[in-house]
């Protein structure tokens, strides 16, 4: 593949990731295309790990560390103190796990996207409270194994569906993106970047600590989440034009499952639970893209 | 970038946490226990050619357009690949992994282009740098074998003299190949581009154990390259009728221009290559030839699509057919006996035993019978010191016989009979000839020059004209090492032929070859296994950030310092051009 993604980095190597670290592409992939006028708002997250300690930092740009619930307040006083220097070059960027997304950041996201505030606010999601040892959040899937929800009880609600919830807030753009397919991701940042207002990105970052999977295969994983319809690649433009980006290639969920110690407890009964799961959930979506 | 900071003073301190360096400092290497290695390994199609051709090679310079430099690259492993992109049974497209996921690649085709290609753009070969030696080398034959032992010799620096006992060069190529499958003006063309490197020529020059003893003793070395002239004869009553001709006789005539009275109801007896070209040759002089083949079609020796072609043609192929008994009226053939055969279990040598059936006999009216199944080599040429068995000579792996400083190749020496087989013993024998001129082993360089597992040898790694370190490893690459999510299915590219009607009335070439934006098309479906593309996704997937890119053709390296073996980049490398090693600690 020749890829059409810028490749001025702007991530030194040395930083903490764990190898096989799906989050260092996700923000390499994203920062690649936003370039030097950026500042980064982290809260509370691997990510906040992996940028290194004081007085070190493996991100090239500005990059503002901040506490957990806040992502979203802080990116939308960054951007007012830009607009009040009169800068509008530089592009603010809120990167959150899902954590921080979905459950402890989710008001001040809420807020902000209400007021439409002008930023990109990026979750990447691994599905889990990874940094603080593994503990279920709203994004981790029904079915999977954390510390928190054991073998013998996973995890019996299903994934929340962020995406049309921040789509309901009627933001110019939010759109899903994996870093298998850097390609689409990279197009989606800049379509964003050239967006005022609102824009939230869903990213599909793998974990080979948390799901317990092969640190070799975060991109083979990922790829088989777009083409199982786990995770289809879609955008929606202010909140109700969707539009489907990858047609997924039908593989059995099974195929995605299987790579995962998180998912090895499950029975074929499971797995068929899951795999119907999943085929609503793309009916659902069709639904809407055809609408 | 990435010193480490120290402050000496309480004072020295920012005022708030903020970040002076980057994380390069942190040498994240020592994580590793796995370690990922660029290296190229052998794709299946180099492996399997005799000829020891760089088919990835110049399929990867062909998809880039380099179609002068494709050819090159195939000259130096072959001297005749527009022969080759006709002829050749190619092997190379069996073996591709290509044909597990859709379709191989249309190799030979490609091959063809980049022939014609040149041939239209009068590309000549770059010229040669090696010193002269003073060495002389006979050649005796001037087939496959023996212009690829006298071209690589040459571009060793030897003296070669190539002895002919026909009017022409070109040997089987010349006269067992008929006009529609290979047009003699590009035979010539080949042959021609070998002789210009300034090799000399004795045409009409009958080699005999005699003229060996005496008028070779100025050569250093001799390689006999004399092929299988000589007709099977057909064993069954009436067979040594001289109203039976033998199909390469036939073919020879036709190509020398003599003329062959033939009836309409030509018989063909045999299954091989010479079978399938005497039945077509005889219906494009205007007679209804049949084909009569004792075994089944999986058993035929004969190329594959050619038998398509012929049957194509409309020349039935009766198989299980086996003829018992000539019948003639003086001295003229009216028919032929036949019986029917079935298959039994398969013998020692693997092949299914025939069984006649009984009662089966029939008789089929003919004009005429050619017998062509099969030839062998004419030995009362050979000097006694050099050894046979099963009447072909016997030579060690370095191709020599157990007369000193005599070699041999081709079909005289080996019963794996095709024109890529023959062209490679041709450049085994220039090597060990070469070897043993400098007093050494062929054994010494083998690791180096032989391609994967396979039977090919690489003149240009002998030559030390590639690059060392981007020599592949034995290890051939197979399906299951190719990462298909990178590849979508795309059907093969077909040759266009010429309309049967066409065919038959002329002895034009049948098939009309790819036009150069085809030639790309086909190219462009090539998985490049095992070889380095510079495709990126090491670069593009790594989170370590270790993948280091160079400007030019030189290919990534990684940072060790900083790589924490994840794996990432050798499982997304579409075509298995890394390998994974243990860290020692």
């Amino acid at each position: 593949m020749s890829s059409t993604m810028p490749m001025q980095e702007y991530i030194s190597p040395g930083h903490m990731a764990c190898p096989g670290c799906g989050a260092v592409l996700a923000m390499r992939y994203i920062l690649n295309v936003l370039g030097e006028k950026t500042v980064v708002v982290i809260p509370a997250s691997c990510w906040s790990v992996i940028d290194g300690v004081f007085p070190y930092s493996a991100v090239r740009v500005p990059l503002f560390h901040t506490a957990f619930e806040t992502a979203a307040s802080v990116a939308s006083g960054i951007k007012a103190g830009l607009d009040i220097q009169g800068d509008t070059e530089t592009t603010v960027l809120a990167f959150a796990g899902d954590g921080a997304t979905f459950d402890i950041g989710f008001q001040a996201l809420s807020g902000a996207a209400e007021r439409n505030e002008d930023f990109i606010y990026v979750c990447y999601d691994n599905e889990a409270y990874m940094n603080t040892g593994v503990q279920r959040s709203s994004a981790t899937p029904y079915g999977a194994w954390t510390t928190t929800t054991p073998v013998r009880h996973p995890k019996d609600r299903p994934k929340k569906r962020i995406l049309e919830i921040m789509a309901a807030h009627e933001i110019p753009y939010a759109a899903t993106a994996s870093i298998a397919y850097p390609d689409d991701l990279s197009a989606k940042v800049k379509k964003a970047k050239g967006i005022y207002g609102t824009k939230f990105l869903h990213i599909f970052s793998p974990c080979p600590t948390g799901w317990k999977s092969k640190s070799s295969q975060i991109i083979k994983i990922a790829r088989l989440a777009v083409h199982t319809k786990v995770f289809p690649l879609y955008e929606v433009e202010n909140g109700f034009t969707f539009h489907i980006n990858m047609e997924p290639k039908n593989i059995p969920v099974r195929e995605y499952l299987k790579l995962q110690g998180r998912f090895a407890h499950l029975s074929e009964e499971d797995i068929a639970d899951i795999q119907r799961q999943v085929d609503e959930e793309w009916e659902h979506l069709l639904k809407r893209a055809l609408y | 970038m990435g010193k480490q900071i120290t402050f000496d003073k309480k004072e020295d301190l920012p005022l708030v946490t903020s970040s002076f360096e980057s994380m390069a400092w942190n040498k994240t290497g020592d994580w590793r226990y796995l370690k990922p290695i660029f290296q190229d390994k052998t794709p299946p199609c180099n492996n399997s050619c005799p000829a020891g051709e760089d088919v990835q090679g110049y399929l990867y310079l062909a998809q880039k357009k380099k179609y002068k430099e494709a050819w090159n690259l195939i000259k130096e492993e072959n001297p005749l690949p527009a022969v080759c992109g006709r002829a050749c049974m190619h092997p190379c497209e069996d073996s591709c992994n290509r044909g597990e996921f859709d379709e191989p690649i249309n190799i030979s085709a490609i091959e063809r282009f980049l022939a014609d290609n040149a041939i239209k753009q009068g590309y000549i070969l770059p010229p040669i740098k090696r010193k002269k030696k003073k060495e002389k080398i006979a050649i005796i034959g001037s087939g496959p074998a023996g212009l690829s032992c006298a071209y690589q010799l040459k571009r060793i620096g030897y003296q070669v003299t190539i002895f002919e006992a026909l009017p022409a060069l070109g040997g089987m190529l010349r006269i067992g190949i008929p006009d529609y499958r290979l047009p003699k003006d590009i035979l010539e063309h080949e042959i021609d581009t070998i002789l210009e490197l300034g090799i000399q020529i004795q045409t009409k020059a009958r080699i005999d154990k005699e003229t060996i003893a005496k008028d070779m003793k100025d050569f250093h070395a001799i390689f006999i390259a004399t092929g299988c002239h000589k007709s099977i004869r057909l064993g069954i009553a009436g067979g040594d009728s001289r109203s039976v001709i033998s199909g390469l006789d036939f073919l020879k005539d036709i190509h020398f221009g003599k003329k062959v009275p033939l009836g309409k109801k030509v018989a063909v007896i045999g299954g091989g290559n010479t079978a399938i070209d005497t039945a077509r040759l005889a219906l494009r002089l205007g007679a209804k030839p049949f084909i009569l083949y004792r075994r089944t079609p999986a058993e035929m020796p004969a190329i594959k699509s050619e038998v398509i072609q012929a049957e194509n043609e409309g020349i039935e192929i009766s198989y299980l057919t086996a003829p018992t008994r000539i019948i003639s009226k003086g001295n003229r053939v009216t028919a032929l006996e036949c019986v029917k055969n079935r298959t039994g279990p398969p013998d020692s040598s693997g092949n299914k035993t025939l069984i006649e059936i009984k009662d089966s006999h029939f008789p089929i009216e003919v004009d005429n019978i050619i017998s062509a199944i099969g030839e062998i080599p004419d030995i009362s040429i050979l000097p006694e010191e050099v050894d046979l068995e099963n009447r072909l000579i016997v030579t060690d792996e370095s191709l020599k016989t157990t007369m000193n400083g005599v070699f041999a190749g081709g079909d005289v020496k080996s019963p794996l009979r095709s024109i890529a087989h023959a062209i490679g013993s041709g450049k085994r024998a220039a090597i060990a000839i070469d070897r043993y001129l400098k007093a050494k082993t062929l054994e010494d360089v083998m690791d180096t020059i032989r391609i994967g597992d396979g039977p090919g040898l690489s003149m240009r790694s002998y030559l030390q004209r590639d690059d060392p370190s981007r020599r592949k490893t034995k290890q051939v690459v197979r399906y299951k090492d190719i990462n298909i999510d990178y590849f979508e299915q795309k059907p093969r590219h077909a040759v266009k032929t010429l309309s049967i009607e066409e065919r038959v009335s002329s002895k034009k070439e049948v098939h009309l070859g790819f036009p150069c934006e085809t030639a790309l098309q086909e190219a462009g479906r090539c998985f490049n296994c095992g070889v380095c593309n510079h495709c990126d996704n090491c670069y593009i997937f790594c989170s370590d950030l270790a993948v280091i890119k160079h400007k030019g053709k030189t290919r990534n390296t990684i940072d060790y310092d900083h790589c924490k073996g994840c794996g990432v980049c050798i499982e997304e490398c579409p075509r298995d051009a890394m390998y994974m090693e243990r860290e020692e600690k």
